[in-house]
């Protein structure tokens, strides 16, 4: 049978987090009754104000342009693309066309264990479109609502070289890019809520071809979940096609996620003629090196920068440097329980099954946590120390994890210390010696099972809190003096 | 007294100094503008009561010793400049009823130094050039001779005597081919020297609001006040204002002029106009002026160009028109019929053959054979003209090559616009431009014969304005 190699390009889009839109004063804020946030440069009202640039959109977007490694243009300039919508206000989308912010960059992927350089095309900044609604279809719907709060919010889109190989590569890509996008605090980047959306390029060739083959273009992907089981399903359909001996009719399709199918979109406007020009009411605003260098020295650590440091400075294995560097927060907390513990390994196998464990149960993000990383230090060095069991410190983390308390406070309220105290388990093994002097003559007979017995009785008196390895050292001493 | 000879400032001090009244004047300016609407359709939605309305709340402000130079000077506005308290419809059923929601930056800087709004200037609809024959609400009459056309209600409006001055915008040269047809001067200053906010505009990369006049020192006048920075409009420019009330009372000093080689080679171009600006060059050489005929070779193809250029923009402007948001909405059973409908009853035929053409010219092959040539032409056009103004003052062109046309006459809102022929490189390099009347000493017919458009260098208004003063009060 014919081996095929698929080959994927994606067009995530973004919307940025910024207070308001991208040329008027409007909140960009979520969730907002409809048509509350607007004006008439959004709406696109004749004589309205004219645009005036949103320079914290083009500073994230430059942010952006830098962490994924693209050149940046030395001129901002918009352009407008020109098409009839009834959510586009104005007729023609501001958008970035002829100079993109970012060209020519990569991100990294890592999988298995190795790493693979995905390109990117290109990056730019452009105006989002209003929402619309029918019931049904947009002919026989017998009236159309349309919500023009999202209009005119920055939107960056982010535009890979087919470089993606399959749909967990493409899965990886996504979520690397939402990683990077997070830590630079740019977007929330939620595919859910739409403030990350993706279309997928979907096509196959014969393994060692080098031209590319017919593609659809994939769409209505919801979450990262519908992206990778879209994408699969979508390379199944144009293997079983292309086996068949047909060939890929290149069209939109749309991912139904109910049915688990992909199908082809009625198109509406098939208008792939933008009739791009640079907007005249915008005038080029000069990206000096400066600016650059500013925003540049904004960028904190990126995923990949920090997971190298935790594989190189801490020794640990790549998949927990991949998952301790997942967020920003939860790098950051690792990295603040290592300054009250440092035993990285440790450390990490506590994070990794213990914490995310509670936090996937409790379903919310290490920023949502009460537990304090200082406090999980705390604990760890409690357990180091030999002052509490691990099978304790477990129940301790628990309480800690639910209400947020300092783990000594814990450990007193419930009685949970260890007896280390030599004096005061010298009194205890004095007590439990006399009241079994048939175990300590078998001892003496060489029945060494009797000593297990003596070490269960004094966890007994104890309440299991007596330091098991120091129960057992002086046991033994003192038997063998007597 | 009709405030017809007196200049605005010279009115303005004589309201001040109460030798006027304000509701007083206010009443002969609304028997004016109410006379000429009548005779010439100059207005769009008149309503003499607004008159008297805004100059009994002036008179409140005169009477509060505010500082107002233009105080009860009254004015028309393009029917394409917004203020918040009249209807703005760009001469078109698509807005016939529109109110805007923001006011003109330059409307509010003349109301706040005590102008006098008289009413809205009728024009050819959103301004795209048809010598003032293509308005939803009618066909402007030239008030010289009302079996032609007055080009604008803006130009008419000051030739007839009821205003002082009009703001108009000028596209291709719109403004400055109104007022060479009605006998007044217009002046279109350099791009960006007036904020362009406010505006409906229709090509917004050349597309710049100018003054029309019946004397050098009203231009001055508004001038000073309209232009300057406004930090709304990204595309306006911080270049500093000079006061040019003063400036003109200087004489300029041996001005070069330069002259288009083949400036006459145009069949369009009427007998009598060539004449006319043929005789008052010579008048002019040694006369404080110095003449040189230039070689230009790109000047001759501005109007095509420009045609190409505000067709493309005004396709893409005038996308906003769809019956979803405002404005006028055609009938129609779902949303693509609706926006069919809404365009194809809102717009004029002839707006809609010119949307038609820049809608062509810029999709598939034509992008590159069309639109993309044009834009390279233009810069060509500006490099051209900015290298001869290195060398001479002015260049000077006649502003239209024929009299105002008949009323009635054909219109062809496509190619070849000989109307805009000598006024379309200015508009495409940006470049301040004046047109000067020249009456025809005859009187044939009562038209003005033409006008003598001179281009200065970017931001040089001043130059033009005392040539201009010069010639009115000296030369002619
Ligand atoms: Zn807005």
């Amino acid at each position: 049978m014919q081996e095929f190699e698929t080959v994927i390009g994606l067009e995530v889009h973004v919307e940025l987090l910024t207070r308001t839109k991208l040329f008027c004063g409007c909140s960009t804020a979520f969730g907002a009754a409809p048509n509350t946030q607007v004006c008439p440069v959004c709406l696109g009202l004749p004589g309205g104000m004219l645009p005036l640039l949103n320079k914290t959109a083009a500073e994230y977007t430059i942010k952006a342009a830098l962490a994924l490694n693209c050149t940046v243009t030395p001129n901002l300039t918009f352009d407008r693309k020109n098409y009839f919508y009834a959510d586009l206000p104005k007729g023609f989308q501001i958008s970035q066309f002829f100079y993109p912010m970012g060209t020519n960059g990569y991100l990294e992927i890592h999988h298995n264990g190795e790493s693979k350089k995905i390109g990117i095309r290109q990056l730019h900044l452009e105006e989002d479109t209003g929402k619309l609604s029918h019931f049904g279809d947009i002919i026989s719907s017998p009236y159309s609502r349309v919500d023009f709060n999202r209009a005119g919010v920055p939107l960056m889109e982010i535009v890979s070289e087919p470089d993606i190989r399959s749909a967990e590569e493409a899965r990886l890509y996504l979520q690397k890019l939402r990683t990077i996008l997070c830590y630079l605090g740019i977007s929330d980047c939620k595919m859910e809520e739409g403030s990350m959306r993706c279309d997928a390029n979907i096509s196959l060739r014969p393994v060692g071809s080098s031209e590319l083959g017919k593609k659809t273009e994939l769409k209505n992907m919801n979450s990262f979940r519908s992206v990778f089981r879209g994408i699969e399903y979508e390379v199944e359909r144009q293997r079983t096609i292309l086996l068949s001996g047909d060939s890929i009719i290149p069209e939109t399709r749309h991912w139904d996620e109910a049915k688990g199918i992909t199908r082809a979109m009625r198109s509406k406007f098939v208008s792939a003629d933008y009739r791009c020009f640079p907007d005249p009411n915008i005038p080029p605003f000069p990206v000096d090196t400066k600016w650059v260098e500013s925003i540049q020295a904004s960028i904190p650590e990126l995923p990949d920068a920090k997971y190298y440091r935790f594989i190189e400075e801490y020794g640990l294995p790549p998949y927990d440097a991949e998952v301790l560097t997942g967020t920003k927060e939860l790098a950051d907390f690792y990295e603040e329980v290592l300054t009250c513990y440092r035993e990285p390994k440790t450390v990490s196998n506590w994070i990794m099954s213990e914490l995310m464990g509670h936090l996937n149960a409790a379903g919310i993000g290490i920023t949502e946590a009460k537990i304090k990383a200082k406090d999980l230090g705390k604990l760890l060095q409690l357990v180091g120390k030999g002052e509490i069991s691990g099978k304790m410190a477990k129940s301790v983390f628990e309480e800690m994890f639910a209400t947020g308390e300092d783990p000594e406070l814990i450990i007193k309220k419930q009685g949970l210390a260890q007896i280390s105290d030599e004096d005061t388990l010298d009194g205890i093994i004095n007590t439990v010696l006399a009241a079994n002097p048939q175990s300590v003559q078998d001892y003496h007979s060489g029945k060494k099972k009797a000593l297990g017995f003596l070490v269960g009785q004094i966890m007994k008196e104890t309440k299991g809190q007596a330091n098991p390895q120091l129960v057992n050292k002086m046991l033994e001493e003192k038997l063998k003096s007597s | 007294m009709s405030g017809d000879k007196l200049t605005a400032a010279e009115l303005a001090a004589s309201i001040k100094e109460g030798a006027l009244q304000l509701t007083e004047h206010g009443e002969n300016v609304s028997r004016l503008c109410t006379k000429a609407q009548s005779e010439f359709n100059i207005f769009i939605n008149f309503n003499p009561n607004d008159i008297t309305k805004e100059s009994e709340r002036l008179a409140g402000k005169v009477g509060s010793g505010a500082e107002l130079p233009l105080a009860g000077v009254p004015f028309c506005l393009a029917d394409n400049i917004c203020t918040l308290e009249l209807k703005t419809t760009c001469g078109s059923r698509m807005l016939a009823s529109y109110r805007p929601l923001t006011e003109d930056g330059a409307v509010r800087r003349l109301k706040e130094k005590g102008a006098l709004l008289a009413a809205k200037g009728n024009m050819d609809e959103f301004g795209i050039g048809a010598g003032g024959r293509n308005s939803f609400f009618g066909a402007i009459k030239n008030p010289c001779n009302p079996e032609h056309t007055g080009g604008s209600g803006a130009a008419a409006a000051v030739a007839s005597g009821a205003v002082s001055f009009s703001l108009a915008t000028d596209r291709c040269g719109e403004l400055r081919q109104a007022a060479a047809y009605c006998g007044v001067l217009g002046l279109k200053p350099t791009y960006g020297r007036i904020s362009r906010q406010g505006l409906i505009d229709s090509a917004p990369s050349m597309e710049q609001a100018g003054i029309i006049a019946r004397q050098t020192k009203d231009l001055a006048s508004a001038l000073s006040i309209v232009c300057g920075a406004d930090p709304q409009d990204p595309t306006s420019s911080s270049c500093g204002v000079p006061d040019f009330n003063a400036l003109i009372e200087e004489k300029p000093r041996s001005v070069k002029i330069a002259l288009p080689y083949l400036w006459d080679d145009l069949a369009a171009l009427e007998g009598e106009v060539k004449d006319a600006i043929a005789a008052l060059l010579c008048r002019l050489e040694g006369n404080y002026f110095s003449l040189e005929t230039v070689p230009l070779e790109y000047f001759h193809h501005a109007s095509t160009t420009a045609a190409m250029i505000s067709a493309v923009e005004a396709f893409s402007n005038l996308s906003n028109y769809d019956g979803v948001r405002f404005g006028f909405r055609g009938e129609s059973k779902h949303l693509h019929d609706m926006y069919r409908q809404t365009r194809t009853e809102g717009f004029s035929s002839n707006l809609k053959k010119f949307l038609t053409f820049g809608a062509l010219i810029s999709s598939g092959k034509y992008y590159h054979d069309c639109f993309l040539k044009a834009q390279k032409m233009r810069s060509l056009i500006k490099d051209e003209l900015e290298k001869c103004l290195l060398q001479y003052d002015l260049l000077v062109v006649p502003t239209v090559p024929f009299k105002a046309p008949l009323l009635g006459s054909g219109i062809s809102p496509l190619l070849p616009d000989f109307a805009a022929y000598y006024t379309a490189a200015a508009s495409l390099a940006g470049l301040p431009a004046l047109t000067f009347p020249l009456k025809d000493p005859a009187q044939k017919g009562g038209l003005p014969v033409a006008g003598l458009q001179l281009i200065g260098k970017a931001w040089d208004e001043k130059t033009l304005l005392q040539v201009s003063l010069l010639l009115e009060e000296e030369l002619l």
